[in-house]
């Protein structure tokens, strides 16, 4: 219950803020709202014992059934990490907020957004269901939006925004789709459910297309190469929703629906391979992108990107434990999940409080750029501090948290070489190479981050403003992170064994002891190991490497600006709106003749071609009765009639040589012995006939149209084929009898309807509802004619409308 | 037999004829339309339930049994289009009210919308294929006159394109029929269901059937929607949302009933070519989409990418698919009311129509704003508003049947659908303002409440869509099994 009420409260909260924010307007808004993830980080905290006892909470509420869709809320170790990071994180970011945002801002649309996003955000790890998971999945990509655009009188905000939304949206479509793969092969929607019948998903041919599709949701959100080009954008940003969505939480719902669907997928090649492989790369290319930043907070981005690359390279080597069901020789590969959890926790406590840090810089000196900062360790010792052990965490150095994590990613991968499996032994080696290289990069911007803005000579006239120490306020949230990050070095295993252990058994749901996949976590092993040599080798590399950025900067322009993803993307864009724009103007170009011609080549194309292909034709004239002479004539004559009209050089021809059709057809109503219908034809005829000649007295004469030859000749063969489709199938009709008409019945219509004339007993009572409405079809055109004539737009009406 | 079936047809036309000669008295005109098609809503309910507990019911015209008479049937399917297309033009006109001006109000305009209705209502209950061509007649009739009342210049333009391209459609509809006759000899849906598949649907059968995607196609702008962005461009605001939400649907709504009713037997040849054409419909009405700049632009060629997007569904087949596709009908006759709705007023406060030249459009109408935000995240299908469901459980059916490249594009097409009402979100809403406070254009306080009205509909029926699935699933049941459609009709003597 409590669970549910997690998800629901922060929505409810969103709808009380215009309330509170019109009543309280003295008070900053952030004080209201940071009681509810206090609140619940406090609630949730008390499950922790239970969850790690192996307790589990769900709760089933009902929401579309007939469909399978119910909104079952499922508190387990894996959900518990990722609330206490939304929630924790959440009360330290609206804490910071307070003092970062001013009362000037619209400060009731920032925290409503922010707590749409909490709530949608504890909906996606809290969900069981993968349509509500899939509903709060879109939610906070919505929010985000928002959130990035929240600055909106910005250009760049907008367009971070609008990439940010494109590009997860996109994913998340991708995602749906995956989803409903599983449930097409499974038959629900519950994720406990589908890993309790593994075998099923796993022997279904949509098994692979729809891990593909998953992990495209997965790596889109998590900002993995190379869709992570919307993340840097999002920095535009205020920097309280880079620090909470955009680093802590948000970016890690990728991460979490990977580790969440590793007892689904996990143990297959192309999983392995993806989720490492793509982990890999983006660890790798964010950290080398991230030196050649000036912003520190684009920087902060790229080693997002990166740090997050790791993580989900992690939890895809953890997947080969798998492969091979539980052993004591693939526990050992669980050890990767496990830092990969570990990480996941120190990350978010070391980007946060130096989003932080960025955050204070950028407030109280008015710039981000290296380029312009230096010299700022005296006068905002406070925040050195804070960036000193952030940054030191974050290149793994002791005594921080990320040094533990590190070294376990380094175990990691140098265990995965000796893994007989996926071909590993060949090509495994390049995950050791690749982590210790971008370990160098990882390293080298940390140090930027220190040197550029807290050492050198400081530049009073390059800043916006005089440069001095934050405010109390600001300080406390990246204090409390940065406690964490000596706190959990130094205790690593009492997390290890109330968080992360937990958590461990709900991703190896099917491997009996949770014990065996706990490590003991120690930052000195007793003996100098091959990761700790690692390690030094980052140190000093790095080292070197920094006293001589400016001489290898000049690899970054190796790139041409235009080969850049974020280039590739706009061209695809632009000129994808390009070549859209041309070939819709080409043949949508407002010409009727042109419509026409589509039409009826379709028309043609269809019929007559599916008419050849079925052999639908057929023609049988024995049974049809003589042709008289007579009726030869009078087919001359219309034919005669049809073709003149084509070669008519004026209205008056025109109407004329169509009347002579139309009477002729009234002679063969004559000819076949329909009297009443001969009547009619000839009575439209005539006065349609009439009308004609009067109306185009009022019209311009009949200018020969100039055609080129070709266009002729396709018009020509267009219309043959029309009224030769329309007659072959005509024809074809004439020969079906395998029915007994209907009008049978109403050949009794003197018994039936008291008529004898069939067709006035159809007109007037068979089918007089027909009737009644034709004569409204009259009322109408009657109505509409008349208003036509009267209602003119007036000359000089701003025809605004219709510009 | 149950004579209120017949009502979602003859009391508009009633009203309609009678309001023609009220038309100085503006009030009474506004009311008594209002008041009919709420009517008309309520009846739908009363149907609705009515069939839940009865079955198909049906209304054999001055007692003529089946097939020989006209008669109207009334499933699931069929009255929830009925329903939402009243309520959808109960809507419109309560936008119409304060912003069509007295000059059309004077002109017979609420009639023509009555008349308009009554033909969109009587095209969905007939179950007679000829009274269905004259049921189109009526609705297109109407559409005529709504499309040029007014009689400005480009009006006049677009409406000859729109009557000329209309007008052959009926020739072909007739041509059609004739084909129909000549080889079934009869005209009742049933009767023509029950004798192809007595015949077991033969090449010429589905011939006469493809002759009939040909007119429908046309109609519904599925493939042959040349006729669309121009003809919606340039009536009033009030109108073009009406046609946006109801005449495509029509023509959707007779493919359905043709395909899944009458010539289902051959799905390899007509449901492939449907396919084909949906995907096509898709990738053309997102290359319109995507390129548009002016809102007008957007929002015309995003009707067309939903008519591919429903069309999948058919083009799937599967009773899922159905389920979809009625949810998606229904929220697409909401959703596309609304965005002509809100994009038309965006014309009327700005004057513009390109979406760079207006701008920060939140800033001075918030509510606005954030109803067009919801509305554009409907019709990208973001959960949980009403385009979801329907997304979900199309792309169910494109799964089950392996229609891979279906599902692609139309998941696809959300995505283009997003890109494109973004540019106008960002731009037009979002950004510094140009307008002051001061002489800031007020939007009408009706035209307000029909946007708010419409967006309650789009999140109820997306939260709730728990509410409708006893009905969809009702109507989805009787597509995808014929036989039940069949035997209301024949084979049972109420």
């Amino acid at each position: 219950m409590i669970v549910t009420l997690s998800i629901v409260l922060p929505f409810i909260a969103a709808a009380l803020i215009p309330f509170i924010y019109r009543y309280f307007k003295n008070i900053h808004l952030g004080w209201f709202v940071l009681v509810v993830p206090v609140v619940l980080f406090s609630f949730l905290a008390t499950y922790i014992p239970r969850v790690a006892n192996g307790e589990v909470f769900v709760k089933t509420f009902e929401w579309i059934p007939s469909f399978g869709i119910n909104i079952t809320t499922y508190l387990d170790g894996l959900s518990m990490i990722f609330s206490l990071l939304i929630t924790g994180v959440g009360s330290l970011v609206i804490l910071y907020s307070i003092f970062y945002l001013s009362t000037k801002e619209s400060l009731h649309h920032f925290y409503c957004y922010l707590l749409l996003f909490m709530g949608a955000m504890l909906g996606v790890v809290l969900s069981d269901n993968l349509m509500v998971l899939y509903v709060f999945w879109e939610l906070t990509s919505v929010s985000s939006f928002l959130l990035i655009a929240f600055w909106h009188h910005r250009k760049a905000s907008r367009a971070g925004a609008r990439k940010a939304m494109t590009i997860t949206v996109s994913g998340g479509v991708a995602m749906l789709a995956g989803f409903l793969m599983l449930y097409v092969a499974s038959g629900t929607f519950s994720i406990r459910e589908i890993v309790a019948n593994l075998e099923v998903v796993q022997s279904s041919v949509y098994f692979v297309p729809a891990m593909c599709l998953v992990l495209l949701g997965a790596f889109t959100k998590s900002a993995q190469f190379p869709f992570h080009i919307w993340l840097p954008d999002a920095m535009e940003a205020p920097t309280p929703v880079s620090a909470y969505l955009h680093s802590a939480t948000m970016v890690k719902a990728g991460i979490y629906l990977v580790a969440r669907t590793t007892p689904i997928f996990g143990g297959h090649e192309v999983w392995f391979w993806a989720v490492s492989g793509v982990g890999l790369l983006t660890l790798f290319w964010g950290s080398f992108n991230a030196v050649k930043q000036f912003d520190l907070k684009a920087l902060l981005a790229y080693s997002t990107i990166s740090q997050l690359g790791l993580i989900m390279c992690l939890f895809g080597l953890g997947s080969a434990a798998l492969h091979s069901g539980y052993s004591t020789e693939s526990v050992i590969y669980t050890q990767a999940t496990f830092a990969a959890l570990f990480h996941l926790i120190n990350h978010s406590t070391f980007k946060g409080a130096l989003f932080m840090m960025v955050g204070i810089v950028d407030h109280e000196v008015g710039t981000r750029d290296i380029r312009r900062l230096g010299g700022l360790m005296s006068l905002m010792p406070f925040t050195f501090t804070i960036a000193v052990i952030g940054s030191a965490s974050m290149a793994g150095l002791p005594p921080f948290n990320g040094f533990l994590s590190k070294e376990m990613f380094f175990t990691a991968t140098l265990k995965i070489t000796e893994l007989d499996l996926f071909s590993l032994n060949s090509i495994g080696v390049l995950f050791p190479i690749i982590a210790w290289v971008a370990s160098i990069f990882t390293f080298i911007y940390c140090v930027i981050i220190v040197m550029r803005t807290f050492f050198g000579k400081i530049q009073p006239d390059r800043l916006e403003k005089p440069p001095h120490e934050a405010p109390f306020g600001m300080l406390i949230s990246p204090y409390i992170l940065v406690a964490f990050v000596v706190g959990i070095f130094i205790f690593p295993n009492v997390l290890g064994h109330y968080i992360l252990s937990p958590a461990m058994a709900s991703i190896y749901p099917m491997f009996p002891s949770v014990e065996d996949m706990t490590p003991h976590i120690a930052a000195w092993h007793g003996h100098i190991n091959p990761e700790l040599i690692m390690t030094a080798g980052v140190i000093i590399i790095g080292v070197l490497l920094y006293r001589v950025l400016k001489k290898w900067r000049p690899i970054y322009q190796l790139i041409p600006p235009s080969f850049t993803l974020n280039a590739l993307y706009e061209r695809v864009i632009t000129s994808g709106e390009d070549v859209s724009g041309r070939v819709t103007n080409r043949y949508m170009n407002g010409n009727l003749t042109y419509y026409f011609v589509y039409i009826y080549v379709f028309f043609v194309a269809l019929l007559a071609g599916y008419m050849i292909y079925a052999d639908a034709f057929s023609w049988d004239p024995s049974k049809d009765s003589v042709i008289e002479p007579y009726e030869l004539v009078l087919v001359f004559v219309m034919i005669m009639a049809a073709v003149a009209i084509i070669f008519a050089k004026q209205r008056i021809t025109v109407v004329l040589l169509n009347g002579v059709l139309g009477y002729s057809v009234a002679f063969f109503f004559v000819v076949f012995r329909a009297p009443d219908l001969a009547l009619t034809q000839l009575v439209v005829e005539s006065v349609t006939t009439a009308l004609f000649l009067l109306s185009f007295k009022y019209l311009p004469k009949l200018k020969n149209e100039y055609l080129p030859k070709s266009w002729r000749f396709a018009k020509v063969t267009i219309s043959i084929a029309v009224g030769a489709t329309v007659t072959l199938i005509g024809l074809a009709v004439m020969n079906y009898d395998r029915f007994e008409p209907i009008s049978k019945y109403f050949e009794d219509s003197y018994n039936l309807a008291g008529g004898q004339n069939i067709v006035n007993t159809i007109l007037g009572d068979f089918r007089a509802f027909d009737t009644m409405l034709e004569v409204v079809v009259l009322f109408i055109a009657g109505l509409g004619i008349y208003t036509l004539i009267k209602l003119k737009a007036k000359k000089g009406d701003a025809d605004v409308e219709s510009k | 037999m149950n004579n209120i079936i017949v009502l979602p047809l003859i009391v508009p036309i009633i009203t309609a004829t009678l309001l023609v000669f009220l038309n100085n008295n503006i009030k009474l005109q506004r009311i008594v339309s209002l008041i009919t098609m709420i009517f008309v809503a309520c009846i739908s309910v009363v149907l609705l339930q009515l069939i839940q507990t009865e079955g198909i019911l049906r209304l054999d015209f001055s007692g003529w049994m089946p097939p020989f008479g006209i008669l109207f049937v009334a499933d699931s399917f069929s009255v929830l289009l009925v329903l939402t297309a009243s309520i959808v033009t109960a809507v419109c006109l309560i936008y119409a009210f304060s912003t069509i001006g007295e000059r059309h109000e004077k002109m017979y305009f609420y009639p023509f919308v009555l008349f308009l209705i009554a033909g969109v209502n009587g095209s969905f209950l007939t179950g007679d294929i000829f009274n269905l061509f004259v049921c189109f007649e009526v609705m297109l009739l109407a559409s005529y006159v709504l499309i040029a009342l007014g009689g400005g210049k480009m009006q006049l333009r677009e409406s000859i394109k729109y009557v000329l391209i209309n007008v052959v459609a009926s020739w072909m509809f007739l041509v059609a029929l004739a084909y129909l006759y000549g080889t079934l000899k009869t005209l009742n849906m049933a009767h023509i269901a029950q004798r192809v598949a007595e015949a077991g649907q033969d090449p010429l059968l589905t011939v006469v059937s493809l002759t009939f995607l040909v007119v429908f196609g046309l109609k519904a702008g599925l493939l042959l929607f040349f006729w669309l962005p121009g003809s919606y461009s340039v009536p009033p605001t009030a109108v073009q949302a009406l046609f946006a939400a109801l005449l495509t649907k029509v023509g959707m709504y007779a493919l359905f009933r043709t395909f899944m009713l009458m010539f289902p037997l051959q799905p390899e040849i007509t449901h492939t070519i449907i396919g084909v054409m949906a995907g096509a419909t898709i990738i053309a009405g997102c290359m319109g989409a995507f390129a548009g700049r002016d809102v007008r632009t957007i929002a015309t060629y995003n009707v067309i990418i939903s008519v591919g997007f429903i069309l999948v569904a058919l083009a799937v087949g599967t009773e899922d698919a159905m389920a979809g596709a009625v949810y998606y009908l229904v929220h697409d006759m909401l959703g596309k009311a609304l965005l002509f709705l809100l994009i038309g007023t965006m014309i009327l406060v700005t004057g513009e129509v390109v979406v760079k030249n207006m701008n920060g459009l939140i800033r001075i109408y918030p509510l606005f704003g954030w109803i067009f935000f919801i509305m554009m995240c409907a019709l990208v299908g973001i959960p949980p508003l009403s385009g979801f469901i329907g997304k979900v459980l199309i792309g169910q059916g494109a799964i089950e049947t392996e229609s891979y490249v279906l599902l692609a594009l139309a998941f696809g097409s959300s995505i283009i659908v997003m890109y494109s009402l973004l540019r106008i979100f960002l731009a037009s809403f979002f950004g510094e303002t140009s307008i002051n406070e001061e002489d800031k254009m007020p939007i009408p306080r009706g035209a307000m409440a029909s946007f708010i009205i419409l967006a309650i509909f789009i999140i109820g029926l997306g939260v709730g869509a728990e509410g409708l699935a006893v009905y969809v699933n009702d109507a989805a049941y009787t597509l995808s099994n014929p036989s039940v459609y069949i035997d209301a009709i024949l084979n049972t003597n109420k």
